[in-house]
């Protein structure tokens, strides 16, 4: 019997043994993670012009880029381009998923497939795509050709997430409101919007942080003034290297960051189960 | 004759009289999204595949025609070698991805205990900041003069390595760059998998090695497949990390594209080039959908 | 208000009638299948009505049918004599609890129960008035400004069954409703639910699977299978007397034997004749299915008019306040006895596996099936 139990124990312990290493492991990838995020945010406080040597704490390439007017105006470009996007393919997003979710028709059911196609798209190629399809038209690349192809993306990205709120919902949920009185179209308006408003909320913030991060699909469609922030940067970097970029990013960090936290806590805010964190994780 | 007509007449007639407008409703609906899709996406690409066809004109306005001019200055050795080069890069990517991601989502998903979704969203959150401001920071970590090679310096170990323009530093942006689409799937179905599997593979395998080959691999198969469709796709298509970490000898297809359309201004060319990398796309689809159909029919 | 009431007394009066549901030849096909197959039935007013049936029988198909989420293939539904077939379900009378209770997340059960009354463009006083009495009634009272996740299952339920009855209905739809709850909270539940049909006197059109659930509460059920209904009655008439093979095995456990009938008698397998009496209406010759239930046969004590068999003891069972014996009265026919045990208090002091035994029964208790 007791013989017995010591190669039992041995093997247990080898399989306890494993977390320290993959716990090592999972600390270090972490960590690397998070490293060039930290040296960027750490040297737009460098008073000395170098991204290899520290010289002390400053504030001065944070008050160029607030005095950068061209900067700013890109700032509130960004800004501007992913408010509109943000809404825009919240309502058609939102419109595509729940229709996704009913129609039965063939030809609907294709075409709501494909509207989803841009998801396993390169952005480059969605990129592309727009470019030649506004030249081809003749408009004038401008912010609204940015705001047109950011929308084009985002509309398959908030169709997914919400659809994956609304295949949890219990088709009962809208039968019952139905069965209180409501037309079709009072019962989305008053029981099933409402009950994925904090999944929308989340969606919202989650792209309104895509695009305002996106470089490649404003790169393509940007016209020359002003151009988006991320463009922005892209040409600056291809000059020079300076801490004042590490000041633009450190910005621009913080807003995706701020959003995304808000995006994950939101929903937990409103009580409801359904953070974005789950359904990016499919969990 | 006329009677069958008239009841398949009245039957329909019935059968509108009985479906409800919520089927009108939904159709209502997708009407604008669909239209949004079909104006700007699919017509968009239409465009692509058709100028790839044509040519520049005279006055170096692009010109749609139908000549494979494009295709057959594609079949040149040069562009050759940059198409093996994205094919193996993002492969590459993709496997670096696989090896170190999956350790990652299995310690959470496995280990992580109360501090798993603290730990995803610690994991998530460095994704969302910008693409670009990422691979900008990779890029001055490990310039000439950067941050690792002062540190390298500064402690005697090394004289400096050059880490630019070298096929390695583009892979390890590109991981970098979309590692987390790998570990989130694994991760998804790792939680999903019943534990109870792996006890009893602690019972029926020696090693706890052999457990996770015949036991956890197996059952997390359907993540591993998102994850590489996730790391892939956006892999094959990059530009920006070939841009800012390498340099023209590492240059992928996305790069190619991009010089068509901003320096070389060649459109038809470019859009030849865009239709290669859809068309190398479509060929990893079916593979990847045949494969996910084979792990969904085991089940 | 008391124009209200008497106008709906006088409405009643007319129709009373009229019976509150009345289907008549319903169907419901998906594509090649039959879920609902040509049923015609009537729905009394004030009624507690179940459709009982195992999954997949058509019961809850039928009761979508009523409420207007399912589309009938054929047929016609009529609510209090009015064709509201091709009726949408806002514009139906009626109201349902659903099995998932389907409440609204972002309302609270005050939000949740006067729900249907706002969409009724009804005031606000009045409102609140009719939510607050539900709220009573279903013993909720103190929970009026609770969301829904801080429900317990129970409260859940009433919360459910409230936002439906505050309509005051023409006929309450109920799918399962009582399937989702623990066997305890289930039984209160049951016990409450029929208060308060009592009470409100709305009829009650209750889904269900489970056959004790059918037979506690209901004033009549039908028995449905395979899209048809089997038998229609009230619970004593569907269990005493059982019309079909189906809802004989269905409702309770049946001992069916069938064989040829001849002279007062029915032969169940060769060589064994079991008594028949008092059934002229059978025809020598002609094949007979006799279905008799377990706490029927007797297993000691007979009295002097019953049919006796004997047989051998296969298997004995003990439940506490009574004993199953599984008893072979010829090579293929085993029955099954129930026994109270009034007189039991050890094992050994009644019978065991391998014993001979005579069982008997009255022949009253014999149910001649087809």
């Amino acid at each position: 019997m007791a013989s017995e139990t010591v190669p039992t124990t041995g093997r247990r312990r080898s399989v306890e043994g494993k977390p320290t290493f993959a716990v090592a492991f999972t600390a270090l990838f972490l960590f690397v993670l998070y490293v060039p995020i930290v040296v960027v945010v750490l040297f737009s406080f460098n008073s000395k012009k170098s991204l290899s040597v520290f010289g002390g704490f400053s504030t001065r390439w944070y008050q160029d880029f607030f005095n950068d007017e061209g900067l700013l105006s890109s700032l509130r470009a960004s800004l501007f381009i992913s408010t509109v996007t943000m809404l825009c393919s919240i309502v058609l997003g939102t419109m595509l998923a729940l229709a996704l979710e009913r129609v039965t028709s063939r030809p609907a059911r294709i075409t709501g497939t494909v509207a989803l196609i841009p998801l396993v798209t390169p952005e480059i190629v969605t990129g592309v795509a727009a470019l030649l399809f506004f030249t081809g038209l003749g408009m004038k690349l401008s912010l609204t050709t940015v705001i047109i192809a950011e929308i084009t993306f985002s509309i398959s990205y908030v169709a997914v997430i919400v659809r994956g709120r609304l295949s949890s919902m219990s088709d009962e949920v809208e039968e019952a409101a139905r069965d209180l009185g409501c037309t079709p179209f009072q019962a989305l308006r008053l029981v099933v919007l409402p009950t994925i408003l904090p999944a929308l909320i989340a969606a919202g913030l989650l792209i309104f942080a895509l695009v305002f991060d996106d470089f490649i699909l404003a790169f393509f469609t940007t016209g020359i003034d002003p151009q988006p922030l991320s463009v922005r940067i892209y040409s600056e970097i291809r000059m020079t290297i300076s801490p004042a970029i590490n000041a633009v990013g450190t910005c621009m960090l913080l807003v995706s960051v701020l959003l995304i936290s808000l995006s994950l806590v939101v929903p937990r805010l409103l009580g409801r189960k359904d953070s974005s964190l789950d359904l990016i994780s499919g969990g | 004759m006329s009677l069958q007509v008239e009841d398949a007449l009245v039957d329909l007639a019935k059968e509108k009289r009985r479906s409800p407008t919520r089927t009108r409703l939904w159709n209502v609906l997708l009407a604008p999204p669909a239209l949004w899709m079909l104006v700007f996406f699919i017509s968009s690409v239409t465009i692509v595949v058709l100028l790839s066809f044509g040519h520049v004109g005279d006055t170096g306005k692009p010109v749609f025609g139908f000549s494979l001019d494009n295709y057959k200055a594609l079949s040149d050795p040069v562009y050759l070698k940059v198409f093996i080069r994205s094919a193996v890069f993002a492969i590459a990517t993709t496997a670096i991805s696989l090896v170190l991601g999956y350790p990652v989502a299995y310690t959470i998903a496995l280990h992580g205990g109360k501090y798993k979704n603290a730990l995803i969203a610690f994991l998530v959150i460095p994704f969302f900041a910008s693409y670009l401001i990422r691979m900008y920071a990779w890029s001055t970590l490990l310039a000439d003069e950067g941050l690792i090679n002062q540190l390298l310096r500064d402690t005697g170990l090394s004289s400096g390595i050059r880490f630019l323009n070298t096929p390695g530093a583009v892979i390890a942006g590109l991981v970098y760059g979309s590692i987390v689409f790998m570990v989130l799937p694994i991760y998804a179905s790792l939680e999903r998998m019943d534990t109870a599997l792996i006890e009893a593979g602690k019972d029926l395998y020696h090693s706890p090695l052999q457990t996770f080959f015949a036991v956890t691999v197996p059952a997390t198969r359907a993540g591993m497949l998102g994850g590489v469709l996730l790391v892939f796709l956006p892999a094959l298509g990059d530009f920006v990390s070939a841009q800012l970490l390498g340099g023209p000898s590492t240059y992928m297809i996305g790069n190619l594209i991009q010089q068509q359309f901003f320096e070389g201004q060649n459109q038809p060319l470019g859009s030849a080039l865009t239709v290669v990398l859809m068309l190398a796309l479509l060929i990893f689809m079916v593979f990847y959908l045949r494969a996910t159909q084979r792990v969904n029919r085991e089940k | 208000m008391t124009d209200q009431i008497s106008a709906a007394t006088g409405a009643s009066d007319v129709t009373s009638q009229t019976p509150a549901i009345e289907l008549i030849g319903l169907t419901k096909k998906f594509g090649d299948t039959t879920v609902v197959d040509h049923l015609s039935l009537d729905i009394r007013r004030g009624e507690f009505f179940s459709l009982l049936g195992p999954s997949g029988c058509g019961k809850t198909t039928t009761l979508r049918m009523i409420a207007g989420f399912s589309d009938a293939t054929e047929g016609r539904i009529l609510l209090g004599g009015q064709d509201v077939t091709s009726v949408q379900p806002h514009k139906r009378n009626v109201n349902t609890v659903f099995q998932s209770y389907a409440l609204f997340d972002h309302l609270d059960v005050e939000g949740n129960v006067g729900f249907g009354l706002k969409r009724k463009g009804l005031d606000k006083s009045e409102i609140s008035r009719r939510v607050n009495d539900m709220l009573e009634l279903v013993d909720l009272g103190g929970r009026k400004s609770a969301k829904p996740r801080e429900l317990s299952g129970g409260q859940k339920q009433r919360v459910a069954l409230a936002r439906a009855l505050v309509n005051r209905p023409e006929v309450l739809l109920l799918d399962e409703p009582l399937a989702a709850l623990d066997l305890k909270l289930r039984h209160r539940m049951q016990v409450e639910l029929k208060e308060i049909q009592r009470e409100v006197g709305i009829t009650f059109v209750f889904v269900t699977h489970d056959q004790d659930e059918a037979l506690t509460l209901s004033d009549r059920i039908a028995i449905m299978n395979n899209g048809v209904i089997e038998q229609c009655g009230t619970p004593e008439d569907v269990y005493e007397r059982p019309k079909t093979v189906f809802a004989a095995g269905f409702i309770g456990t049946s001992n069916l034997m069938t064989g040829t009938y001849s002279a007062g008698a029915v032969t169940v397998a060769p060589g064994l004749r079991v008594e028949l009496p008092g059934h002229p209406e059978l025809i020598d010759g002609s094949t007979a299915s006799i279905a008799i239930r377990p706490e029927k046969i007797w297993i000691a004590d007979f009295e002097p008019d019953m049919v006796r068999v004997h047989g051998t003891v296969a298997a004995t069972v003990y439940h506490g306040a009574t004993t199953q014996y599984l008893v072979n009265i010829s090579p293929e026919i085993q029955l099954t006895v129930v026994e109270q045990n009034l007189v039991r208090s050890h094992h050994d002091d009644r019978w065991s596996d391998g014993d001979s035994v005579e069982i008997g029964w009255k022949p009253e208790h014999v149910v001649v099936i087809g």
